[in-house]
């Protein structure tokens, strides 16, 4: 009983934090916003009346509030209603198009995060264990480069490569893609953001650090003296908790280079629709989209909490 | 207890005489001769370009030399689907990136440097407002805010660093801000605080110079690692530099229309440059941290 009450606790005011933070992050962009050059009205006045007073009397006749503040609250209560405005370009109303396209993003953020760290866990776990090792190093110097490689040029690679020696087309052209290598089409955009989101190299060396620490702490070593497992001691500490961090704080790095793996393989999705929107100063799009990935890193950070409420004992849960 | 001991342990190891190249491990010493051959390789080519001393000029075209590989006679790293030499286009590249870079590592320290201070020093509320405002940048993907900025104002790569630079600070300032609380129990901060020094001379003097030198030169690769990879993005997005002038961003997108006919090199050649380039300042700033802050072997 006790023990949900703390829970629920905890999650409130995890909550209550998150919204604090899209508050912030809805200031943000609305500051932006507001200081870009160029407003309705002169254009709606453009070719007519252009001094000061025919601009206010024309402000003054759409009722629209005259100060920064009132500005801000109510665009915030227009998108507290869900109300992101229509896409310039197509005409259609923001959030519809983000829920529709959403999905495809959130697929190809999860589906990235656990390729790197299939690759980056076995690396970090294999140098913490064995330090004095000789393939520590190489493995080390690899991480490093997967890292550094421009995510663009991979995606041509792998389209080049697919295409001439497996006979492949991985780019999705509308209804025309064929269903024989469906399965290929999705996967490998997920494979080429996986490698070279430039996160790898920072996952293995934050596992790795952590890893090495909890393993040369007293209760490990008391815990190799009696024989007992040490996975068992070390896991919520030394890996668990390490790679939820890391997951977590590069979901947003993850979200921009989705940008750039869709615009390669022509996925339709969030990061091809900021591309385009971006192209055509169409922002409403763009603030929406936005908005849409700080709510999912928030999120993120939700479940993070969550787990480490599961996994941790409460009583060291003020700790971390 | 464990304090003392830890401090003792510091205090002997400054002490013995182990030589330069036994104190701090191969590979690390290693990342650091690879990261400065890196950076003094790209000073050395942004003045080439900026003195024009370069083999050919980068809009040149050579319509029979069109697509030469690595080593053809006279184009060192062959050319690309114009005949226009591609040695010459990427010391020419390093200008889209070079200046911008310098103004995002810029404004990231001076403003990660202030927040550092106010909130490891003065604490209170600057603590809260550091804190939340790193929460804030830390929630908005970078790329996405700059689209967001680029939309709203011009593609203009200076206020593209600006944003980068901003979107930075807060990591050099929670490094600072530690580095400051971890100081502030040493005897020094104290006993020149009871000395009355004025706080200026304290910030200044005794935690920046003398002790957050090795942060700020660690950030300031790092950086400029992200501003290299960010200025290639931008520009093989389409809102950076624009073709014919070369960046290495823009080389990789034109270079990449050519790739279907089997010609690699063209896009691949920028592409190995900005990963060695990236790479070189990553090894860098990790081994200057692995050898100026700790972890010794």
């Amino acid at each position: 009983m006790l023990t949900i009450r703390r829970i629920l606790l905890v999650l409130f005011k995890e909550i209550f934090f998150s919204l604090m933070l899209l508050f912030g992050v809805s200031i943000v962009i609305f500051n932006i916003l507001y200081f870009s050059p160029g407003d309705p009205f002169s254009h709606l006045l453009s070719g007519q009346l252009t001094d000061v007073s025919a601009r206010e009397n024309v402000v003054n006749a759409l009722g629209l509030p005259s100060s920064i503040s009132g500005q801000f609250f109510s665009w915030l209560v227009n998108v507290l209603q869900g109300n992101l405005g229509t896409s310039l370009r197509t005409g259609k109303p923001v959030l519809d198009e983000i829920l529709l396209l959403g999905s495809n993003t959130l697929f190809l953020t999860i589906g990235s995060l656990l390729v790197a760290l299939l690759i980056s866990l076995p690396i970090a776990i294999f140098s913490a264990l064995k330090t004095s090792s000789f393939f520590v190093w190489p493995l080390t110097i690899i991480a490093y480069v997967l890292s550094a490689i421009p995510l663009f040029w991979l995606g041509y690679i792998v389209i080049y490569i697919s295409t001439e020696y497996f006979g492949v087309f991985p780019i999705q052209l509308g209804f025309a893609a064929s269903k024989t290598n469906e399965t290929i089409i999705i996967l490998l955009p997920v494979l080429v953001l996986g490698i070279a989101s430039g996160a790898i190299s920072e996952m293995v060396r934050y596992i790795r650090e952590e890893l090495t620490r909890v393993l040369n702490e007293d209760y490990i070593r008391t815990a190799k003296a009696k024989g007992a497992s040490i996975w068992r001691h070390a896991f919520i500490e030394g890996l668990l908790m390490p790679i939820t961090i890391v997951l977590t704080n590069k979901v947003p790095f993850i979200l921009g280079g989705a940008i750039i793996v869709e615009q390669i393989f022509n996925r339709p999705g969030l990061g091809r629709m900021a591309w385009q929107a971006a192209q055509d100063r169409d922002f409403p799009v763009i603030m929406g989209i936005t908005l849409a990935a700080a709510i999912l890193v928030r999120l993120a950070f939700l479940l993070q909490r969550m787990i480490f409420m599961l996994a941790i004992p409460p009583h060291q849960i003020n700790r971390k | 207890m464990k304090a003392t001991y830890k401090q003792s342990q510091l205090l002997l190891t400054h002490k013995t005489n182990v030589s330069f190249w036994h104190r701090y491990s191969t590979m690390d010493m290693f990342y650091v001769a690879y990261g400065l051959l890196i950076v003094i390789a790209v000073l050395i080519s942004y003045l080439l370009g900026v003195l024009d001393w370069l083999p050919y000029f980068p809009e040149e075209m050579d319509l029979e030399n069109m697509m030469a590989p690595p080593g053809t006679e006279g184009y060192l790293l062959g050319t690309d689907f114009m005949g226009r030499d591609i040695l010459s286009r990427l010391i020419i590249g390093i200008q889209a990136y070079f200046l911008p870079g310098m103004f995002a590592v810029g404004i990231a320290l001076t403003l990660g440097t202030l927040f550092g201070v106010l909130s490891g020093y003065f604490k209170g509320y600057a603590e809260y407002f550091v804190s939340y405002l790193h929460n804030i940048l830390d929630s908005m993907p970078r790329l996405v805010l700059i689209l967001l900025v680029v939309a709203a104002f011009k593609p203009d790569i200076y206020l593209v660093m600006l944003v980068l630079g901003i979107t930075c600070s807060p990591l050099v300032a929670s490094l600072i801000k530690d580095k400051i609380i971890l100081l502030q129990k040493r005897n020094f901060v104290e006993s020149s605080v009871a000395l009355g020094l004025p706080a200026t001379t304290i910030i200044f003097k005794h935690i920046l110079w003398c002790n957050c030198r090795a942060i700020i030169i660690i950030q300031a690769t790092l950086i400029m690692a992200e501003a290299v990879m960010l200025e290639a993005s931008l520009s093989y997005l389409g809102f950076g530099v624009q073709e014919p002038t070369p960046s290495w961003g823009n080389m990789v997108q034109a270079g990449a229309n050519y790739l279907m006919n089997g010609d690699i090199w063209s896009s691949t050649a920028p592409a190995l440059a900005i990963l060695f380039t990236v790479l070189g300042f990553h090894l860098l700033g990790d081994g200057l941290n692995n050898i100026l802050e700790g972890k010794r072997r």
